[in-house]
């Protein structure tokens, strides 16, 4: 039987290959496979400190280690009965918005852009399209200066921690960030505008649906203890086991997630279609420029929510530095209790992540740590079978493999990420 | 090596964290490119000469041959060895990026204990994927002669441009052998042992500007053991602390692995 196959996925982070079964120009089977090496992160931090464990966790993956480590110490928080002040949460929020403009722009220019502009990679483009090359690159280091300062580092900073964080950043710093926001912003709205100029291929499109958290307040963002389904639920995130519904495959180290037997999907694409409405200013515009009917179906608009978000960062920062400013730093809150267990969750870039912890007697005794890439998996076979099902028909002479490795890299996935995760009684 | 060096970049068991280190060079990226012939860079470009875990094209051939393989992440499947193995058969150099590739990575903090295959059966149950045969992770010269270990988890961006440099240009690389005391005294902290705090500055090496106790809070050890590092004293120290002998094994096993359990087993004996 005739097989179309991508061996391994090109510009994503980790291994994972396109697999396609066809029998008389019909799709017979999809697989998405990833051979990555197990690296049982949930049985590593078993008998560990919270600290620990929250040192160890961003480990699964460098791409969204800020949202590794937020979601670890939402989770422990929450486990702990740990309060901490909004001066707290507030820097938080601006870390995880660095983690936003660095993952977004590294995936807008530097992964997704080449498949537009028939290149293999970003440096090459450097020929004819330097001037969004450097402007990708401009977006993504401020996005990783915003995580040096307020994390430690560019990638695994040891600064934020259980109950707050070990050092407060001074004015200086603070000053420089948003100086920087303000100064990009211009790039912000390039990103968006750039994007939304590209032809997208078609050829997938299938409906979907759509998970994300819920800000509490009335605004866009990337944290919320409830989450928000596009079949009109709302569902808190101590049900994330019923929301995602994991289950062993034999072709991937990376499990599979179904919402009531269906793909779902997670992540940029997602969030503007439950969230985009809460938009304001230049974000909100660009979001109603782009925004159309086809977000709902066609999963390479992702790319063009990621710009938008990019600008909704750049343009929150300056307040959220404003408000920073005018509030003392917080110091690190001491848990309340030495034993609990519960689940914590952001948004990282690529969508929903939940920790779950049980601490006992102030070691930690059980996790299972739900990655968006792994939610997503379901979709992309699905997405991947559309394509292939549509272009079989057509018998296009388009490159058949590059649309398969396109529907991938809409998702960003992080295919470490999502090949370590599990529950421990 | 004549003309531009022939340089591949690959990941194994690992977060990518090294190579995207290599991609957070904002400054220098086209630099880095530009200074040597990329034939292999999965996590950047589309169409390499090696896409394949099996190794590089047949019909490649000499296309296929490196003068220095760069090499983020673990080994831990079978599929992996082979890919290593081949790998190293066809390059000049070799080079370990970060301490997964050097020393096993976090994922090789239980190493020693043969609880691999229950921790196994534990994410995976009782059928694991077919695509794969796992193993407890390994560090890369555990299988192939390594020629050059830059640490780090991740490694430190400016270390790896200095060491970049000099290795393209067919010299070896240049790191500190002291631990990262050193760099905290050259940013004149206040040491953390004094306040009681457990740092393992004194026996990591030293490369990433002594970040943590620079944040206020201990070293971590993510650099693996330094060259010139004194075990023994590190831990006499952190015992008058009140540190016990549990909770400085685990500390150095996080990021140290199966490197300083073998000397921990060594003190103790003594």
């Amino acid at each position: 039987m005739p097989v179309i196959e991508v061996k391994h996925t090109a510009r994503i982070e980790g291994h994972a290959g396109i697999w396609v079964e066809v029998e008389r120009n019909r799709v017979k089977n999809v697989k998405v496979t990833v051979p990555e090496g197990p690296r049982l992160f949930e049985t590593l931090v078993i008998d560990k400190t919270p600290e620990e464990a929250a040192n160890i966790v961003p480990r699964i993956c460098a791409i969204c280690s800020v949202s590794h480590k937020l979601a670890a110490i939402h989770g422990l928080e929450r486990a702990l009965d740990i309060q901490v002040p909004p001066a707290t949460r507030a820097l938080r929020t601006l870390m995880h918005y660095g983690e936003m403009v660095e993952s977004n722009s590294l995936h807008v220019y530097l992964l997704a852009l080449p498949d537009f502009l028939g290149y293999p990679n970003a440096v090459a483009m450097t020929d004819k399209y330097a001037d969004h090359v450097l402007r990708g690159l401009r977006l993504k280091k401020f996005g990783n200066r915003i995580m040096e300062i307020t994390s430690a580092r560019y990638t695994h900073g040891e600064n934020p921690t259980v109950g707050g964080f070990h050092r407060w950043p001074d004015r200086k710093e603070l000053l420089e960030i948003k100086a920087e926001a303000q100064r990009l912003l211009p790039d912000g709205e390039e990103a968006v505008e750039l994007m939304r100029s590209l032809h997208y291929p078609t050829s997938m499109e299938d409906g979907m649906v759509f998970m994300c958290l819920k800000p509490p307040t009335e605004t866009y963002g990337f944290m919320g203890e409830s989450v928000l389904i596009s079949t009109g639920e709302e569902r808190p995130i101590d049900e994330y086991l019923e929301m995602t519904n994991e289950k062993v495959v034999d072709h991937s180290t990376a499990k599979r997630c179904l919402y009531n037997g269906r793909p779902f999907v997670v992540g940029p694409l997602a969030r503007m279609n439950l969230l985009g409405e809460r938009l304001h200013g230049k974000a909100s515009e660009a979001f109603k420029r782009c925004y159309s009917l086809t977000w709902v179906r066609n999963p390479l608009y992702a790319s063009q929510a990621r710009a938008i978000e990019i600008l909704f960062c750049l343009e929150a920062i300056p307040a959220l530095v404003d408000k920073l400013l005018a509030t003392p730093a917080a110091k690190t809150k001491e848990p309340a209790r030495k034993s609990g267990a519960a689940v914590g969750a952001v948004e990282a870039p690529r969508g929903t992540l939940y920790h779950y912890y049980e601490v006992t007697r102030g070691k930690v005794s059980g996790a299972n740590l739900i990655i968006p890439t792994t939610q997503n998996f379901s979709a992309m076979e699905r997405h991947v079978r559309v394509a292939a099902d549509t272009l079989l028909k057509a018998d296009t002479k388009d490159d058949i493999k590059l649309v398969f490795e396109m529907i991938l890299r809409a998702y960003d996935p992080c295919v470490s990420c999502s090949a370590h995760l599990v529950e421990i009684g | 090596m004549s003309g531009k060096p022939r340089a591949g970049f690959y990941n194994f068991s690992g977060c990518s964290g090294c190579l995207l280190t290599i991609l957070n060079c904002e400054d220098n990226i086209l630099d880095i490119f530009g200074a040597a012939q990329v034939t292999s860079f999965l996590m950047a470009n589309r169409g390499n000469i090696d896409d394949r875990w099996h190794g590089a094209d047949r019909k490649a051939g000499k296309e296929a041959n490196l003068d220095v393989a760069f090499i983020d992440g673990s080994v831990t499947t079978r599929e992996q060895e082979a890919f290593l193995k081949e790998i190293r058969e066809r390059s000049g150099l070799v080079v370990a990026l970060g301490i997964c590739s050097c020393y096993g990575g976090v994922q090789a903090m239980e190493t020693g204990r043969g609880s691999f295959a229950r921790r196994y059966q534990k994410v995976y149950g009782a059928t694991p994927p077919a695509i794969v045969e796992a193993f407890e992770s390994k560090p890369l010269d555990a299988f192939v002669k390594v020629d050059h270990y830059l640490p780090g988890c991740p490694i430190d961006g400016k270390q790896f441009l200095h060491a970049y440099a000099r290795i393209v240009r067919g010299l070896p690389p240049e790191l500190p052998k002291t631990p990262v005391c050193t760099e905290c005294k050259w940013r004149e902290n206040e040491c953390l042992l004094l306040k009681n705090e457990l740092c393992l500055g004194p026996v990591t090496a030293a490369g990433c500007n002594a970040r943590c106790p620079s944040n206020n809070t201990g070293c971590v050890g993510c650099f693996g053991p330094a060259d010139e590092r004194n075990l023994g004293s590190e831990v006499s120290l952190l015992k008058t602390r009140k540190f016990n002998l549990e909770t400085i094994e685990r500390k150095l096993r996080i990021f140290g692995g199966a490197r300083f359990s073998e000397s921990f087993k060594k003190l103790l004996r003594k």
